[in-house]
């Protein structure tokens, strides 16, 4: 019997919201463990990174991590220089994220570990780092845990993940704004001709499919889910979704486990239960068999 | 379409985008060559300078930005006229564009003549009679 799940260590976007009103959600930014036994693959390295470093270095059978980066964003990174086994000399670790050449992705990882920014760069860091090159199938494998990597909407190259373990298809995609291209499209239908909305309106049936495609079937499906719709409308173009979205485009593609992510740092836990609630009333009425969570820090999903 | 044509390099996923250059370029003598992905039009851009080359950013395999990275270490894409065309009206990959020399950003969806004034600007195709 395989020791496999996923662990949410850090659930918030854009900041670390660590209010006491805040805590039942959690107020560490993105990161979760994927682990098959002795295989651990880490999704982001916010601040959730730390306290995952720290309890790793209390065991000592597993010594190799793979991290899986989707973007460089400072929420997604801001936890690597407290992370503690890249400090520790027998710790192997490899890290993956976008980037034309694995260059690229050690000079993106590195940049924030550095003067006047940080006193110590990744030149301190004694584990074995490598990291992987991109591949043209955009596959990679790592023991009983593999993955894919596709480009989604956010503020420069920024991957999602696809990722295959114990039979089981896990979607981390913490930074997308949905249906973007279609909502820009209705803003400015007055200023197009005739022709031109009717192609338009091909374009958005091509951006829904694509959306549609790139979760079809998930298993458990960890997605953007950062705004309210108010919210939304004062913050589109900021690279994130609004819940509503994430929840329909979870429901159509078949989604079978749907865990609303990347939470904005305003919302305290009550607000957060809204969100839960509204979320649960739209896949009722659309009669869907769709579970939907609040990703909740420290939050055990099993994968046997 | 004569021999003297310039060439149009257009890489985008979407069908309708081909659509949308095909009616932009009605008027001109223009020869138009649009791929699917980066990865398709690769062979040909290694060979082939077109007289403006068209990306866009978010599409499966290589985005447009990475891509345009890469063709701009080849010396044959140096200063190869480049025009970034795409729905991710952002801030940060507007930037990323303009350091890798694009020229223009535009954002979809844009009226047909955009595209055409677009052709214009960098190019003196000549119309068709």
């Amino acid at each position: 019997m395989s020791d496999a799940y996923l662990r949410f260590w850090g659930v918030r976007g854009s900041y670390s919201a660590p209010f006491e009103s805040h805590l039942g959600v959690g107020g560490n930014t993105s990161c979760v463990e994927v682990r098959v036994d002795d295989q651990i693959v880490i999704c982001d390295a916010g601040t959730g990174i730390i306290p995952l470093g720290n309890e790793l270095m209390a065991q000592s059978k597993i010594r190799n991590l793979l991290v899986i980066l989707t973007h460089y964003h400072w929420d997604h990174i801001c936890g690597l220089p407290f992370f503690v086994p890249a400090f520790v000399p027998d710790w192997n670790i490899d890290f993956f994220g976008p980037g034309q050449c694995d260059d690229e992705i050690k000079e993106h990882v590195s940049a924030q570990m550095q003067a006047p920014y940080f006193p110590v760069g990744t030149e301190t860091w004694l584990a074995n780092v490598n990291y992987l090159k991109p591949t043209k199938n955009q596959e990679i494998a790592q023991g009983p845990i593999s993955f894919e990597y596709h480009n989604v909407h956010h503020p420069g190259t920024t991957y999602g993940y696809r990722i295959k373990a114990m039979g089981k298809s896990i979607l981390y995609i913490s930074d997308n704004e949905c249906s973007y291209l279609g909502k820009s499209i209705d803003r400015k239908s007055d200023e197009l001709t005739e022709e031109e909305k009717q192609l338009y309106e091909e374009m958005k049936k091509e951006e829904h499919l694509a959306e549609i495609e790139m979760v079809k079937d998930a298993d458990i499906l960890i997605h953007d889910a950062q705004y309210t719709p108010e919210d939304y409308e004062k913050k589109r173009g900021w690279g994130h979704s609004c819940y509503i979205d994430t929840v329909n485009i979870a429901i159509e593609a078949g989604v079978k486990e749907l865990y609303l992510y990347h939470h904005d740092p305003n919302y305290d836990d009550d607000a957060m239960e809204k969100i839960h609630q509204h979320s649960l009333s739209i896949i009722e009425e659309k009669n869907s068999s769709l579970k939907c969570f609040i990703a909740r820090e420290g939050l055990i999903v099993d994968l046997s | 379409m004569t021999g003297n044509s310039p060439t149009i390099v257009v890489v985008d996923d979407s069908p309708t985008v081909k659509a949308l250059f095909e009616r932009g370029i009605i008027d001109c003598q223009i020869e138009l060559k649009v791929f699917r992905s980066a990865d398709n039009a690769w062979t040909y851009l290694e060979a082939i300078s077109p007289a403006l080359l068209f990306l866009n950013i978010k599409m499966p395999g290589k985005d447009g930005l990475t891509f345009l990275k890469e063709l701009r270490h080849l010396p044959l894409h140096k200063e190869t006229s480049v025009v970034m065309i795409s729905s991710k009206d952002y801030a940060q990959d507007r930037s990323v564009a303009e350091k890798l020399g694009a020229l223009e950003f535009i954002t979809k969806p844009m009226p047909i003549q955009v595209i055409t004034d677009v052709i214009h600007k960098y190019l003196q195709p000549t119309k068709t009679t």
